[in-house]
């Protein structure tokens, strides 16, 4: 799936997700509030910022699960609003850990062809060709060989690796990571984010990754967006990761060690997970 | 005993278990990955209230059930998707006020009427050649539903946001799910009665759940399950002359506790 991807056919100098004073949440609650981001085919882009932050409702949006209430959202420079729009499929997403029931009865492989849904559609099926979509899918993320493993007799990062087969599964052009390194070991963390970095490499992915681990991400992406309901700021990490810019951001949360090293303390967030 | 096979009567409620059977473990896998199990136990309850509702006006008792099972589980899905209360309380509220517009109904009535309670506790000898086309023509639409939809059942029982952001239509996946579910309820109630239907259409696919992890093979061994267990309780029920609904019910919860016990889980 490499070389045909059509990610490489992509005029890179337009961006592919854009948002123009976008507002989203529910009337009386803004969760995000006009966010103005321009997002290019290729690029890696971390998405950062304390809980309740607006991190995940920046994910639903680009999902298309939530329309913005003033300001708009393009994706593929389409607004998305019909819910078979054939845009989405061009994004594949990883949900945070937690919101899908890992001991579910589901094989590996199973799991990796729901990823294939948004190029069937309602009443075909699936066909030869879409299971050997779905086993390269899994081959690009080191596990065809248990695709018929139950999922839930799977490490967390083993899962983690199932999950961005599913998403890869759908041929996307962009790759979607809400939190893909929560709840992981430290090593399994590194293990994972290689396999994006891989992937954003090998198969041409833009990759918008959601994380409140700066510390992870910062070697790795292009551009970092910090987010507090406003878009704080969004640009190279060097120059995101200014202490002054981050105390606005986390307040007291925010530790700078000697070397220049960036801590963030979100105490909350553990409490809430 | 052989000779019991013969009759007609025989026959037809033979054929009659195996379709509720089948048609309740089918269902049923996707009311236990769902989470569904309350809304079932509510919906037999409220196509109950239906059949004494017909019966007390004198319109077709069947019809009356479908009417009131749809009504149950639509208004529960509509107040969740409303956010206004969760499934369980809302079930909870319809399944009791069904429960007692049913005695309400039975009360009204002038004489005692066998035939009621023959749809509360199951009277499977007695299906006529009739009901059992009304089981057939409605199973048949079930199953069709559920053959035509089954990636999209799969799916949103899996990860429901997950589903609606990949362009399942996700609401309405769902509420064809409760649709399907009130249909079942109301086709097996003659069968195994408005009590025990509930049981036929968790227990097989609770039992698969036990011994496999493919969601494939889990519809198969439900299905498996389900219609021996209907089979098998009439047969059982016959031989030993002990009421039918009981005898399957009870058959099937004997084998959920011996994959339990055999889980390779």
């Amino acid at each position: 799936m490499g070389k045909e991807n059509p990610a490489h056919m992509t005029d890179s100098s337009k961006p592919i997700i854009r948002f123009d004073h976008a507002t989203f949440g529910f009337p009386g609650v803004i969760a995000l509030k006009e966010i103005s981001l321009a997002i290019n085919a290729g690029e890696f882009i971390g998405v950062i910022g304390p809980n309740g932050s607006g991190k995940t409702t920046l994910c639903k949006a680009v999902l298309g699960l939530m329309a913005p209430l003033e300001g708009s959202l393009k994706i593929f420079d389409c607004s998305c609003e019909e819910l078979r729009c054939h845009h989405r499929a061009k994004i594949g997403y990883l949900p945070q850990k937690g919101v899908v029931d890992r001991n579910f009865p589901v094989t590996v492989l199973e799991t990796v062809m729901m990823g294939r849904y948004g190029a069937l559609g309602l009443l075909k099926r699936a066909s030869a060709n879409d299971r050997k979509i779905a086993v390269d899918a899994l081959a690009h993320v080191g596990m065809d060989a248990h695709r018929n493993t139950a999922l839930g007799h799977l490490s967390g990062g083993q899962q983690q690796r199932v999950f961005i087969a599913r998403a890869l599964a759908q041929q996307p052009q962009v790759l979607l990571l809400d939190e893909p390194t929560t709840g992981l070991d430290i090593t399994t963390q590194h293990n994972v984010v290689e396999l994006i970095q891989h992937l954003h490499e090998e198969l041409g992915l833009t990759v918008l990754l959601i994380t409140h681990d700066i510390n992870m991400i910062r070697s790795l992406v292009d551009r970092l967006v910090l987010l507090k309901t406003r878009l704080y700021a969004a640009g190279p990490p060097e120059d995101v990761l200014k202490p002054d810019i981050l105390r606005q951001v986390y307040g007291k949360d925010l530790v700078i060690t000697e070397k220049d090293l960036v801590i963030v303390e979100d105490y909350h967030h553990h409490h809430h997970h | 005993m052989l000779d019991l096979f013969t009759y007609d009567f025989m026959q037809r409620s033979l054929l009659a278990s195996a379709m509720v059977g089948g048609l309740c473990s089918v269902v049923g896998v996707f009311v236990v990955l769902r989470g569904l199990a309350f809304v079932g136990a509510g919906t037999s309850h409220a196509a109950f209230a239906g059949v004494a509702l017909g019966y007390l006006v004198g319109w077709p008792p069947l019809l009356l059930a479908i009417v009131f099972g749809l009504a149950t589980v639509w208004i529960t899905g509509w107040l969740e998707e409303k956010g206004r209360m969760k499934l369980d309380v809302s079930i909870g509220i319809l399944y009791t006020t069904t429960m007692a517009l049913a005695i309400l109904f039975i009360g009204l009535m002038k004489a005692y009427n066998a035939e009621v309670y023959g749809y509360l506790f199951g009277s499977v000898l007695s299906v006529t050649s009739e009901e059992l086309r009304t089981i057939a023509g409605l199973g048949i639409l079930v199953i069709g539903a559920v053959v035509i939809f089954s990636k999209e059942l799969y799916f949103i029982a899996f990860d429901q946001e997950m589903a609606e952001a990949s362009g399942v239509p996700a609401r309405r996946i769902f509420f064809l799910l409760l649709t399907l579910v009130a249909l079942t309820v109301v086709v097996s109630l003659k069968t195994v009665g408005a009590i025990l239907v509930f049981a036929m259409i968790l227990i097989p696919a609770s039992t698969a759940y036990q011994l496999t992890h493919s969601l494939s093979t889990l519809t198969w061994y439900s299905v498996i399950i389900g219609v021996s267990c209907s089979v098998g309780g009439v047969v059982l029920s016959s031989i030993w002359d002990v009421p039918s609904g009981p005898a399957i019910v009870l058959l099937a919860t004997l084998l959920f506790f011996v994959a339990v016990l055999c889980s390779p889980k």
